[in-house]
C-alpha cells in the first residue's frame, strides 16, 4: 500500500506540459488573482516534492538543491529569469571582448552576507576559482577553460583559454555561487549567502524555512516568511491544500484539476519547463546497435497519448526543449506509426524483441504502462525493472548497464549529453561532437543557437533516443497569493516576488 | 526469579547481536550508493570514488561493522553520510513524533478494543455482539491507508477540525497543536489495530467463560457475567499484555506508512527516505534501534508475565 502511494506521489515529477498556454499570463509570473493587499508580514507555504538530503551546494547533486537555494538564498554575477533571460545579480554589469575571452564584470557595492560580513571582489576571486579547481565541487568542469579569475577594484575579469557561449548561462547556475572566503559554515545544514531570503530553519523530513533578509541589496522579498512543506504525496498534498494548510502546491498532478479548483480557493497553472521525459536507448551493442530498431521503437510509441494520459506537457521529438535555444520542431523525424514500425523491425532481422526497460520507482507508472502496450502493438515485449534512484545512478548512470532506460531529465541546456560519448546515454557521432564544440566557440548567440539547433536535429535523425515529452511545471496557486513564477519552476524558484493578501 | 531474569537478559542481548548482523549484511546486498548520489547526474567515476573515499565506504567490511559495533557501546550510532549529523540526535528528534503516535494508537486501540470486546463476547449469539463482532472483522481489513484518507476528508478537508497533514514547527512547545497534529494518524492506526485486538479480546473471554474457576464462581451464586467480570478478565488482561506486546510491532510498520500519509517527520518517514539514500549508517541505526524497541518490549512483557501470573512461576 505504501508502495502505491509512493509510487502515486511521483506521478507529479513525470508531469509534462500544456497546451494551456492561454493559462500563463505571459512570462513566468503568475496574473494577480486576488483583489486584496499584499500583506508584507504574511507566511507563505509552498509545498514542494523533493527534499535535498543536506543543503550543500557546493558538494551535493540534486536539483532539490538549486531549485530553492540558488536566487533566494546564495547568487552568482548573473541570475536567469524564469524565461530563461540572463540578468544582472551580483554584477550590476558585465561586458564581453569581441573576441569572447575576456568577460568583465562590476560588482555592486553595499552588499553584505547574511552573517553581516561585507562581500568583497575578493570574495568572487576566490568562488570562481575554488569551484574551478575542486572537483569535488558541482560544476567545477563548467569553468574549466577560464585561466584566470582577477579583481582591480570592484572589477571582476575572466579570461578564457576559448571563447564558451554558455559560461554566463553556466555563471547563473551553481559554477557561479558567490560565497564568503573563509567561511566556517557548516554547509550542510546552514547557509551564508547574499540573497533576498535567510535560512532559518530545516527540519529534515519535514519543511525548510527562508525569512526576509531586512539587509538585502536588492528589492525586499514581498513576503516575511516563506515555508517549504516536504509533501511527497500528491493526494496528501491536495488534501492539505483544501484544509489551507499550503498556499501553493508545485509539481503538482494536472489530473487533479478539478478536485483542487473545487473550492475555488486555488487555480491550476501549466508552465513550460525544460523537463524531457528522455527514453535512452542502449546503443553501443545488442539489438539497439541498430538504427533501424531504434526508429522501430520511436514510431511505435504514441505520443500524444503520453501527454493525454498526464493531462500536461507537449511532445519533444528531439534532444532540445522549446525553452533552450537551438530548438526546432523535430515531429517530422520520427511520426507514430505502428505499420512502419513493424516494417522497420522486419527489414532488421528483429521480429519477436525481448527488451528491458530500467525506470527508477517514483516515476508514476503512466508511462512504463503505454509504452508496455505500445511495444507489444509491434511485437516488441518490455520488461519493466522498476528500481530506486540509488540504483538506477549505480547501473544506468555510472556502469550503462541497460538496455531502455526512462528518466526526467530536467536540466535546461544541456545538450552537451549528447556530444559527451561516455555519458549514459551511449551516442557517439563525431558531427554532433564537431558541431557542439562549435557552438561552444561561437562569439555570436544566433549562430551558437542554430548550430544547436543542426546538431539537434542529426541527433534526432539518429534516432539516438525518445523523447516521450516536454514536461510542464504544474502549480497549483491559491487564489490570495501573486507573484509565484510558473516556469521551470522544478529546477528553479525564485521566491522573492511572492505575496500573499488576506483577502 | 532472578536466574530467569539474567537468562531472559542474555537472550535479549543475543537476539540484538544477531540482528546488528543481519541489518549490516544484508544493506550490503543492497545496489546503488550514496557517492552516485551525492555526485548525481554528470558526475565521473572519479568524483564518485573521491566521495566513496571519503566518507570511508571503501574499507573493508568487517572493519565497518567493527566500527559501528564499537560505537554502539558508547551509545554512538555513528553519524549520517548525508548530512553529517549524529545518528542518535536525529534519533531522538524524531522520536518526538514517533513515540508520542505509537503510544497514542495503542491507547485507542485498547480504548476500542477491551471494553467492546468483552461486551460482544458476553453478548455471543445475540443480534449486538454479533453486529460488534462482524464490524471488528470489517473494521481489521480495512487498509491503514485508506482508513487514514476517509478520516482526513471527513475531520480535516470537510470539518476543518484538525489538521491534515504535518507536524507543527514549535513541537511539543505548542503542546496543543502538537497533540492536535497527531490525532487523525494515531486514530488510523488505533481504529484498524483496535479492531484486530477486539477479536483477541473477544475470543480470550469467550475462553475464560468456559473455564472451571469462572464456573466455580458462578455456581457460588455469582450471575454468569460477574463471575466474568471478576475472575475471568485478570485472566484475560494477562493474554492482552502478550498480544499488546505483539502489537508494538504492528504499530511501528503502520507508523512507517501512516508518517508518509500524514507528512509527519517521524522515525518511519526518516527511515523511508534513509533507505532511498542509501544513508547505510543511519538506517542501520534506526533499524537497530526499532529491532531493539520490539525485543525489550518482548522482554519486559514475558518478565510482567511472570511477576503477575502464579502459575508460572510455580512452573519453574
Amino acid at each position: 500500500m505504501l508502495r502505491r502511494t509512493t509510487l502515486a506521489t511521483a506521478a507529479l515529477l513525470a508531469a509534462g506540459l500544456l497546451a494551456l498556454t492561454a493559462c500563463t499570463g505571459g512570462g513566468g509570473e503568475t496574473a494577480p488573482t486576488s483583489t486584496g493587499e499584499p500583506d508584507p508580514d504574511a507566511s507563505v507555504a509552498i509545498r514542494l516534492v523533493l527534499e535535498p538530503g543536506n543543503l550543500d551546494i557546493r558538494e551535493t547533486a540534486g536539483s532539490a538543491l538549486d531549485q530553492i537555494l540558488v536566487d533566494n538564498i546564495y547568487q552568482g554575477l548573473v541570475a536567469r529569469t524564469p524565461e530563461q533571460d540572463i540578468v544582472p545579480a551580483l554584477a550590476s554589469d558585465w561586458t564581453v571582448s569581441p573576441d569572447g575571452l575576456t568577460y568583465t564584470f562590476t560588482l555592486r557595492e553595499g552588499v553584505t552576507f547574511h552573517d553581516g560580513q561585507p562581500l568583497t571582489p575578493q570574495d568572487v576571486v576566490w568562488s570562481l576559482t575554488t569551484r574551478r579547481d575542486t572537483p569535488g565541487w558541482r560544476d567545477s568542469a563548467r569553468l574549466a577553460n577560464v585561466t584566470s579569475i582577477a579583481a582591480d577594484g570592484q572589477d571582476v575579469s575572466l579570461t578564457l583559454s576559448a571563447p564558451d557561449s554558455t559560461l554566463l548561462w553556466n555563471l547563473t547556475g551553481r559554477a557561479g555561487i558567490v560565497l564568503k572566503e573563509g567561511d566556517t559554515v557548516d554547509y550542510k545544514t546552514k547557509a551564508n549567502g547574499t540573497g533576498p531570503f535567510v535560512l532559518s530553519d530545516w527540519r529534515q523530513g519535514d519543511s525548510i524555512v527562508f525569512t526576509r533578509n531586512d539587509a538585502y541589496w536588492g528589492d525586499p522579498a514581498a513576503a516575511a516568511e516563506v515555508v517549504f512543506d516536504y509533501i511527497p504525496d500528491n493526494q496528501a498534498a491536495l488534501n492539505a491544500a483544501l484544509a489551507g494548510e499550503v498556499d501553493v502546491l508545485t509539481g503538482f498532478d494536472a489530473n487533479l484539476q478539478e478536485q483542487v479548483e473545487a473550492n475555488g480557493d486555488f487555480a491550476l497553472e501549466l508552465g513550460q519547463s525544460t523537463d524531457k521525459g528522455t527514453l535512452a536507448f542502449n546503443q553501443t551493442s545488442g539489438p539497439l546497435a541498430d538504427k533501424r530498431v531504434r526508429q522501430a521503437i520511436r514510431q511505435a510509441i504514441d505520443h500524444d497519448a503520453i501527454i493525454e494520459a498526464l493531462a500536461s506537457g507537449q511532445t519533444q521529438y528531439g534532444p532540445i526543449p522549446e525553452l533552450d535555444p537551438g530548438y526546432e520542431d523535430l515531429s517530422d523525424v520520427a511520426p507514430y506509426d505502428p505499420e512502419a514500425a513493424r516494417e522497420l523491425l522486419a527489414e532488421a532481422d528483429a521480429e519477436d524483441l525481448e527488451l528491458t526497460l530500467t525506470i527508477p520507482s517514483f516515476y508514476s507508472t503512466t508511462i512504463p504502462q503505454i509504452l508496455v502496450s505500445d511495444l507489444d502493438e509491434v511485437g516488441i515485449t518490455l520488461d519493466v525493472n522498476s528500481v530506486d534512484f540509488t540504483t538506477w545512478l549505480t547501473d544506468v548512470y555510472t556502469n550503462k548497464d541497460y538496455e531502455l532506460s526512462f528518466v526526467l531529465h530536467t536540466e535546461a541546456r544541456d545538450f552537451e549529453n549528447w556530444a559527451d560519448p561516455d555519458y549514459y546515454f551511449t551516442y557517439d557521432n563525431p558531427e554532433v561532437q564537431d558541431l557542439y564544440a562549435q557552438s561552444l566557440a561561437a562569439t555570436d548567440e544566433a549562430e551558437a543557437a542554430d548550430l544547436l539547433q543542426q546538431a539537434g536535429r542529426l541527433v534526432a535523425e539518429d534516432h539516438a533516443a525518445d523523447w516521450l515529452y516536454n514536461g510542464a511545471s504544474v502549480i497549483a496557486v491559491g487564489t490570495n497569493i501573486t507573484g509565484m513564477p510558473s516556469i521551470n519552476v522544478n529546477e528553479r524558484l525564485s521566491i522573492v516576488e511572492i505575496a500573499k493578501s488576506n483577502g | 526469579m532472578i536466574r530467569y531474569t539474567l537468562t531472559r537478559l542474555a537472550l535479549l542481548l543475543l537476539g540484538l547481536l544477531v540482528a546488528s548482523v543481519l541489518i549490516f549484511v544484508t544493506l550490503r546486498v543492497l545496489p546503488g550508493d550514496i557517492a552516485s548520489l551525492i555526485a548525481g547526474v554528470g558526475s565521473s567515476t572519479e568524483q564518485q570514488d573521491a566521495i566513496r573515499e571519503r566518507l570511508g565506504l571503501d574499507r573493508p567490511l568487517p572493519a565497518q561493522y567493527l566500527d559501528w559495533i564499537g560505537g554502539l557501546f558508547r551509545g554512538d550510532l555513528g553519524t549520517s553520510l548525508l548530512t553529517g549529523t549524529s545518528v542518535v540526535d536525529e534519533l531522538a528528534q524524531k522520536a518526538e513524533v514517533t513515540v508520542p503516535l505509537g503510544i497514542l494508537s495503542l491507547l485507542i486501540a485498547v480504548v476500542i478494543s477491551v471494553p467492546l470486546g468483552v461486551l460482544s463476547a458476553m453478548r455471543r449469539g445475540r443480534a449486538d455482539g454479533t453486529a460488534l463482532s462482524v464490524g471488528a472483522q470489517a473494521l481489521a481489513a480495512v487498509p491503514v491507508v485508506w482508513a487514514g484518507m476517509m478520516l482526513v476528508v471527513v475531520f480535516a478537508v470537510w470539518l476543518g477540525w484538525l489538521p491534515a497533514q504535518g507536524f507543527p514547527r514549535a513541537g511539543w512547545n505548542d503542546p496543543w497543536a502538537a497533540l492536535r497534529s497527531l490525532i487523525l494518524p494515531a486514530l488510523t492506526i488505533g481504529i484498524v489495530e483496535g479492531a484486530m485486538l477486539l477479536r483477541f479480546v473477544r475470543s480470550a473471554t469467550l475462553q475464560a467463560v468456559g473455564q472451571d474457576f469462572v464456573r466455580t464462581a458462578a455456581a457460588k451464586g455469582l450471575t454468569r457475567d460477574q463471575a466474568l467480570i471478576r475472575h475471568g478478565l485478570p485472566v484475560v488482561g494477562l493474554s492482552v499484555i502478550t498480544v499488546l506486546g505483539l502489537q508494538v510491532a504492528g504499530i511501528i510498520v503502520g507508523a512507517v506508512v501512516i508518517e508518509q500519509l500524514f507528512s509527519l517527520p517521524g522515525i518511519g518517514r526518516m527511515l523511508v527516505a534513509d533507505v532511498a539514500a542509501r544513508d547505510l549508517p543511519k538506517v542501520q541505526g534506526e533499524l537497530l534501534a526499532l529491532t531493539g524497541f520490539v525485543l525489550i518490549v518482548g522482554f519486559v512483557v514475558d518478565l510482567l508475565h511472570r511477576v503477575i501470573d502464579p502459575r508460572q512461576r510455580e512452573a519453574s
